[in-house]
Order: C-alpha cells, then sequence, then structure tokens
C-alpha cells in the first residue's frame, strides 16, 4: 500500500472513529436522566457601570455551587474590558474586572446551574482549617456587624440570661432573630437597627444575627446569594453560616432553616454583602439578576465518579477547570490554521507554532496591550541583538542574555502600564517568552543571510498567521462545542492528514511562478 | 519570448502543464521518497563532502588545513606563510556565515576580499568561534576548514559583482536534470543568494550555454548592475561539471539534492557544496519545470546502473524532442578546450540596460 492510500485509509478510519463517537456521546447523553427532583437553572448577570478611566475596577463574586447545586455552564461576556478570575479566601469565585478606557461599559454572565436535592456536590464547608488570623476575622465587628454596640451587648445579656449553655445559646440566638425581628421587606437593613426596631428586611436579619453570634464568640459569615425560584429581577437572598464543630452550619432567619438548607439556596459571596464591588473608578453602576429554569434538555452532564466512562465526559469537571480545558482543545484548531497557511497558502513563519502559542498568549491577555507588549519587547530584543552581535557569544549564552533583556523588558512593560492605572492580568505575562526569545533569534538569521525584506515578509506571515489562529481560539462556541464533543479532534488529525498529503501548489506559488512561461513551453532563450 | 510583466499569477493548470514542481511536491514526492535522513550530515558538513570529493576525484577547492582544536590554531597561524592566500570557513556553516576570504597577508597582518585588516590574534579568534559552534547549524561545536581561495574566472567578471559566481546543477536519482548559474549582484552583497537579490540563469545541459535568468523572481534577461546580457555565456568544462555533481551525488547516496560549483580561473568548476533542499526558482531560470524532466527519468532510467553506465545510456536514450532534459554529451569537448575557448558574452535579441535602480 503506498502512501496515498493509506493515508486516504486513515482519513476515512479517522472520520469514521469520528462520527462513531459522536453518535454513541450524542445517544448516551440523550439517554442521561436527570434525576427525579433534579432542575436546572440559569442564573444570568446583566452589569451596566460607568468608568471614570482607563483603569476602573470592578469585582463580581460568581457562583461556586453548594452542597446541592453544581455550575456546569458559564458565558462570560463583555467588550472593552479585562477579567480575570480569582479564586478568594473562603471560596467565593470572583471576577476581577478592569477597563481598558474611560466610558459606558456592560458584562453579562449566564451560569447553568444544576440542582440536585439528592445529591452532595460538594461537602459542606469545613472550619476546621481556618487559621488564627481567619478565626479572628469572623470574631471582628465592623461598621456592619457593630458587636459592640449596647444594643447588641443588651440583646446577647437578655440571651445568655434565656438560654445558659453554648449550643442552647446559638439556638436562641437564631430563633431570636428569626422570631422576634419582624419581616418587613421595607425594613432596615443594618443589624443595629434591625435590633432596635424588632424589624428588619432578611439582609437586616440576617446582619443581626451575625452581630449577635460574633458577640457572643461564635465565627459567623454572612453569606449572599440567590434561591432559585424563576424571577427575571432576582434580589440576592442573605443567609447566616456559623462555625460549629469544625463546620460552617448554615442558618436562615428569613425562612427559618437552621443547621441545613433547601437544594434551592445558591451560594455566591461568602462573607460579603455585595454581589458586584465597584472599585477604583467605578462611577455609577447597575446590576440585574435574573433566574430562569431551563429545559433538562440542554444537557445538564452527568456529575463525575460514577462510572469510569464519566474520564470521557469532560464537561462533568470542575466549571474553574473548563476554560483552560477550552483552550487547550482549540489548539489543535490553531496547529490546523498554521498547516493550511503553510502548505496550501505557503505564506512562510518563524518556528512552526509559534503563531499558536503567541494567540494563546493574545487570547488570556487583553489582544492590544498584548500587541504592545509584543511590540516593545521584540524592538528591544531584537535592538539588543543586533548589539550582541558585536559581543560574538556563543549561541546558548547568546540567546540565554536575549531571554534575559526579553524578560526583563515584559517585567518592566507590566510595570509601566500599572503606572497608568493599566495593569494587566498575570496572564498577560504568560506571553511566551522563549518563543519570542526565538523569534528575535530567527529574525536577526534571516535578516543578516536572506536581507531585512525577507525577514520582515515572514514576520508579517507570523503575525498574520497568529491573527487567524487568534480568532479561531477565541471563538468560545467552538470551544465549548470541543469541550462536550473532543471526539471532535479526529476530524481535525483527518483534515491535518488530508493537508500532509497535499503535494499541489501553493497559493503563493502562482504568484512565485507568474513569470514562467506557458504559451511556449521550455522553448531556450534566443541566443 | 514576450515578457509577460502584466501578469500577476499563474492558474495552477498552466504551471501543471508547463511541469513546474511546487514545494509541497518536491518535499512529499522526492525528497521524502529519495533522500534517506541518514545521509544528511554528509552534506551538513563541507569536510565530509570534501573527503567523498577526493576519495572519488571530484575537483574542489584544495585543502591547506583542517582546525580541530583550539591548540591547532597556534600551529596553523605559525604556518600561514606557506599559503600567500586562502579561505577560512565552518565545516558546518549556512549561507556563507563565518567565511573570511584572505587576499594577502604579511603573517602579522592579513587583508580580507572587502578591504578588512585584521591582526594575527583577531584571526586566531575568528578561528576559535568558528570552533565553538558560532556559525554552525544549531550551534553544535564545529572545525575550520582553511582552503585554496577561489579567483573569479574572466570569463564572468562582467555578470558578477562584488563576489563569486557559483553553478547549481540539480541530480535526480544521479541524473543531472537542471542547471543555472548564480551571479552576485550589488542588491545581494557579493553573495550568490537568490533571496538576497542575486540573479539565477539557466543553462542548456545539453551545451552549457547560459539562458535567460531570474532575479527577485521575475524573468530577467541582464544583469541589474551591469547590464550585461547574462544569456549565451558558456560555462567552462561543462561536461565535467556534470560528471562531477553525478559522481558525488553517487557518493553521498541522495537521491534529489543540489550540487554547487564555482569556477575558479585556474581550476575551472570545482564543487563548493551540496544541497539537501535545493529551491525551486532555478525552474523560472530555465523557463522551464522540472516535473516533466523528473518523471522522464522515473519512467525510463533502468535502475542499478553504474556512473559509466549511466552517461553511456543517457547518450543513447532517445528523450522527447520538445524537451532539452538530460546531459547528452559531446565526446568531442575536452576541459581545457573549454576553459581556452570561452566566447565573450553575446548580445541578447532585446536591449539590455543598467539598471537605474540603486540598492
Amino acid at each position: 500500500m503506498n502512501g496515498r492510500s493509506s493515508a486516504r485509509w486513515v482519513v476515512l478510519l479517522l472520520c469514521g472513529a469520528g462520527l462513531l463517537s459522536l453518535v454513541l456521546r450524542r445517544s448516551g447523553r440523550d439517554e442521561l436522566p436527570l434525576g427525579r427532583d433534579d432542575h436546572l437553572w440559569r442564573l444570568s448577570y446583566e452589569i451596566d457601570f460607568k468608568a471614570s478611566a482607563a483603569g476602573a475596577r470592578l469585582r463580581v463574586a460568581v457562583p461556586n455551587g453548594g452542597l446541592h447545586s453544581r455550575v456546569f455552564r458559564e458565558d462570560i461576556r463583555y467588550t472593552g474590558l479585562r477579567a480575570e478570575r480569582l479564586q478568594k479566601m473562603a471560596s467565593t469565585r470572583e471576577l476581577s474586572v478592569t477597563t481598558l478606557r474611560g466610558g459606558q461599559f456592560r458584562l453579562e454572565a449566564r451560569f447553568d446551574v444544576h440542582l440536585s436535592p439528592r445529591a452532595r456536590f460538594r461537602e459542606p464547608a469545613s472550619a476546621s482549617q481556618l487559621t488564627a488570623d481567619q478565626r479572628a476575622a469572623y470574631l471582628r465587628g465592623s461598621r456592619t456587624v457593630p458587636i459592640n454596640s449596647a444594643v447588641v451587648r443588651e440583646r446577647l445579656q437578655y440571651l445568655q440570661q434565656e438560654a445558659p449553655g453554648k449550643k442552647a445559646l446559638l439556638g436562641a440566638i437564631f430563633r431570636y432573630c428569626h422570631e422576634q425581628i419582624a419581616a418587613d421587606q421595607q425594613g432596615p437593613v443594618d443589624a443595629k437597627t434591625a435590633l432596635e426596631e424588632s424589624r428588619a428586611a432578611p439582609l437586616g436579619r440576617a446582619l443581626a444575627m451575625v452581630a449577635l453570634c460574633r458577640a457572643a464568640k461564635f465565627p459567623a459569615r454572612l453569606v449572599a446569594g440567590f434561591l432559585l425560584q424563576e424571577s427575571l429581577s432576582a434580589a440576592p437572598h442573605f443567609w447566616v453560616e456559623v462555625e460549629s464543630g469544625g463546620l460552617w452550619l448554615p442558618y436562615d432567619p428569613e425562612y427559618g432553616y437552621a443547621g441545613q438548607l433547601p437544594a434551592d439556596y445558591l451560594p455566591v459571596r461568602l462573607d460579603g454583602i455585595e454581589i458586584v464591588r465597584p472599585g477604583w473608578g467605578v462611577e455609577e453602576f447597575a446590576a440585574r439578576y435574573a433566574l430562569t429554569a431551563i429545559s433538562p434538555h440542554g444537557g445538564a452532564p452527568a456529575r463525575r465518579g460514577e462510572t469510569l466512562l464519566d474520564i470521557l465526559d469532560l464537561t462533568s469537571l470542575p466549571v474553574e477547570i473548563h476554560e483552560v480545558l477550552t483552550l487547550l482543545l482549540l489548539i489543535p484548531l490553531g496547529a490546523l490554521v498554521t498547516a493550511v497557511f503553510r502548505t496550501l497558502v505557503g505564506i512562510g513563519t518563524f518556528g512552526t507554532f509559534s503563531p499558536v502559542l503567541l494567540a494563546i498568549s493574545f487570547v488570556y491577555a487583553d489582544w492590544r496591550t498584548g500587541l504592545l507588549v509584543l511590540g516593545v519587547v521584540f524592538g528591544l530584543g531584537l535592538a539588543s541583538r543586533a548589539m550582541l552581535e558585536r559581543l560574538k557569544l556563543l549561541l546558548v549564552p547568546r540567546l540565554s542574555v536575549v531571554l534575559t533583556l526579553v524578560v526583563m523588558s515584559i517585567v518592566f512593560a507590566v510595570s509601566v502600564l500599572d503606572y497608568f492605572r493599566l495593569t494587566p492580568g498575570p496572564e498577560a505575562v504568560l506571553l511566551p517568552m522563549v518563543i519570542l526569545t526565538m523569534t528575535i533569534e530567527r529574525f536577526y538569521l534571516v535578516a543578516e543571510e536572506d536581507g531585512p525584506g525577507y525577514a520582515l515578509r515572514t514576520l508579517a506571515g507570523t503575525l498574520m498567521v497568529g491573527a487567524c489562529c487568534y480568532l479561531v481560539l477565541q471563538g468560545q462556541a467552538v470551544g465549548r462545542l470541543l469541550l462536550a464533543y473532543p471526539e471532535l479532534h479526529f476530524f481535525t488529525v483527518a483534515a491535518l492528514v488530508l493537508v500532509g498529503r497535499y503535494t499541489g501548489y501553493r497559493l503563493t506559488e502562482l504568484w512565485r511562478f507568474r513569470d514562467f512561461p506557458v504559451e511556449t513551453p521550455n522553448q531556450p532563450l534566443p541566443a | 519570448m514576450p515578457r509577460s510583466t502584466w501578469r500577476f499569477w499563474r492558474w495552477p493548470g498552466e504551471l501543471r502543464r508547463g511541469g513546474v514542481l511546487g514545494m509541497n511536491r518536491r518535499n512529499a514526492e522526492f525528497l521524502f521518497a529519495h533522500n534517506p535522513r541518514a545521509r544528511y550530515p554528509l552534506v551538513d558538513d563541507k569536510l565530509l563532502t570534501k573527503q567523498i570529493c577526493h576519495q572519488r576525484g571530484i575537483p574542489a577547492p584544495a585543502t591547506y588545513a583542517v582546525i580541530e582544536r583550539n591548540g591547532d590554531i597556534g600551529r596553523f597561524l605559525r604556518s600561514v606563510a606557506r599559503w600567500p592566500e586562502f579561505v577560512v570557513k565552518p565545516a558546518k556553516g549556512a549561507e556563507g556565515r563565518g567565511i573570511l576570504v584572505i587576499r594577502r597577508h604579511d603573517g602579522r597582518i592579513f587583508t580580507t576580499v572587502g578591504g578588512q585588516r585584521l591582526d594575527v590574534s583577531e584571526l586566531g579568534y575568528h578561528l576559535a568561534t568558528i570552533l565553538s559552534g558560532l556559525y554552525s547549524l544549531g550551534g553544535q561545536v564545529d572545525r575550520a576548514l582553511v582552503e585554496q581561495r577561489i579567483v573569479l574566472h574572466p570569463g564572468f567578471a562582467d555578470v558578477a559583482v562584488g563576489g563569486t559566481p557559483d553553478v547549481r546543477v540539480i541530480v535526480y536519482r544521479g541524473v543531472p536534470v537542471m542547471a543555472m548559474l548564480r551571479l552576485p549582484t550589488v542588491a545581494s552583497r557579493g553573495r550568490a543568494n537568490l533571496y538576497q537579490g542575486a540573479v539565477a540563469a539557466g543553462i542548456d545541459l545539453k551545451t552549457g550555454r547560459t539562458l535567460g535568468g531570474v532575479c527577485r523572481g521575475r524573468a530577467v534577461d541582464c544583469h541589474p548592475d551591469t547590464g550585461r546580457p547574462i544569456a549565451g555565456l558558456t560555462i567552462p568544462a561543462w561536461d565535467s561539471v556534470l560528471r562531477s555533481a553525478m559522481n558525488l551525488a553517487d557518493g553521498i547516496g541522495l537521491g534529489y539534492l543540489g550540487v554547487d560549483f564555482v569556477l575558479d580561473a585556474v581550476a575551472g568548476p570545482v564543487v563548493l557544496e551540496a544541497n539537501v533542499r535545493p529551491g525551486l526558482a532555478i525552474q523560472i531560470a530555465n523557463r522551464a519545470g522540472l516535473v516533466h524532466r523528473l518523471q522522464w527519468i522515473d519512467a525510463h532510467l533502468p535502475a542499478g546502473l553504474s556512473l559509466d553506465q549511466r552517461i553511456r545510456w543517457l547518450q543513447s536514450a532517445k528523450q522527447p524532442a520538445d524537451e532539452t532534459i538530460v546531459w547528452l554529451a559531446s565526446p568531442a569537448t575536452s576541459t581545457a578546450e573549454s576553459l581556452s575557448a570561452l566566447p565573450p558574452p553575446r548580445n541578447a535579441s532585446w536591449p539590455c540596460e543598467p539598471s537605474s535602480a540603486s540598492y
């Protein structure tokens, strides 16, 4: 069997395998039953804000799932912003958003939540790992938790007389907030007034309970989240978690749940009031939240760890990993783009995969900042490389010097951007330094050997292929599809095999051989 | 032949009819299929290529010294008076990097062709950097080669600017299939590198006479700097060039390679190096595609022929009338004869003007 026909067989086999596994997975997914009491919900954020200048900051808490709920899909959209994920203490997931200019901005986010009363998606939050500092923080008073105010002390004294003993006191505090403080949606939202007037909104009741708990030396924290029920303008709900026996036990003074909450409580921010926390430079902002039930055919994937086949299901991995996995799964598509450009179009690049790697760093960083940093680093690197030529250094030390300079210029580029309040996220520093170093070296050598014109053409080719890879890698929808159906890469490999067997002309060769005589082939010149 | 300056591209069908070999096809069907990877070092290391030349009696620039260790440098510099002029080059260098051509010296001061003056310590340092791999592929430790300086053949003085022209012969399965003469220009800074703007002229394999050429991807008929026509030059000792190319290809054991010769005023064509990935611009220079010739060889060349058998077979094989496919040597031409009887450049059929472009 020659190369051509075996390649054909390989392509057929790959396509067959791809189709088969797609069909199998599809039918498997259809069969996958949601539990009897399971529901799927979509929590949407719509945040509009005005930034006075570039560098304005906003922190948005995003749901992380609870005991019975699990975020299986998320989609965050914005333009003109740079967002990075933070995992804070007490396991609140946050999105830190920085604007790249002043003006009006909108951030939209959607979180799809799988709610299953029977499942235990995560163990109850353990409090035994608390450090002394953290513990002290959960006992400290503050403006919203006035543990030293007269009314708190007086109520606590009364409750201590009513219920001597630690365990009874916690019950008494909860009962007091639930029963003695009347529910009033328009009522006060701070602990002091709530205790004074004995009526409060849910936030006021919850804060009153936190204040009483902390004053009684129970580590306690406020939890802001949502109750999963259909609502186009959902308001956050607030409850309390108290440390008891090494666990954080939930209490909801509003609806009277103690020690255990129904499944439809979705925590978002632990130890804080605001879902969206405006920071420097945010002039005005409005956040709207909506909760809608979604149809079970939306495909909530099974939760992990039930069968060995779950390994093949990437969507059942924790949602935090999804973003990275999506990007990884898109890389082969970037490689395919590179292969097409090199083999079919005939555009040369410095290094085979440097365009893809550059594109990845641009996906992580903002592309404008990335391009600026790239330009500066490349220029400095090239200038230093030209100076190094005089020193006549050997290859590895020479490359290492350039690498050091590249690292230094990236570090200082970050510092300069920070000076202009455009602090790039840590991902921006991911700019592939080694690739950049090799590109600088190759550019220099090619410019020396084949002329600066050829080197510039190759550089332009590298950037162009990189830009196309960027467009592919940015495709969140494609990435999500690949996460759900990674077997689609069977087709990628098949396409690569086909490209690899292409022996026709490259597009640029049609131009390159434009002076090739066709009317009178192979006729020698008149002598 | 009218030059189609208005055309910005050719259709794939046109190129296919013309038998133009594209990069993908060259790699897939000829390089992968006929060039075993294990043989590449013989080409990458000029010293190994040269050893094959010596073993097979192929003319190559005389080797004066091979410097392998730093200790050899002092010994070489002490005995340097034996050679009034010489070339220093890295064995694994590429694209002419690290080559130093010494025109004259008095044992202390060395003057290069470019007029640069180096003292003994600078020359020693240059040799040390070669040994440490500064110019070698991938930065590997290298050897320095000291060899005979090539003196420009007087017949090419009008068409070579600031450097030495070279002749490339593409050899497929031991048969020369296409050749070109590469001429340095001002733009290429004296190097016979087509990317940098050197001119290439196709060579009629039958006669060793140049045809029109290519410069920066465009068909040209005159040297851009001197304005002299580049067609009609005769390469001296053409038979010996082709025979050497075949002989070297056999020695290296690669099925598809380019063999580069330089034209020395005294020694005639000598092998400079071989190239495993010879470029494709040679087809524009020759106004002919490679595919038909390669296919003709695949279809007709009997396997397992020795060098002499192959030459005899080529002289007797019936070739298609419209293709100057492979070399049909006329036994009468001897090396000495062609060297002395080099005709002056002829006028081409269209006027040639010196280029006004400044580089």
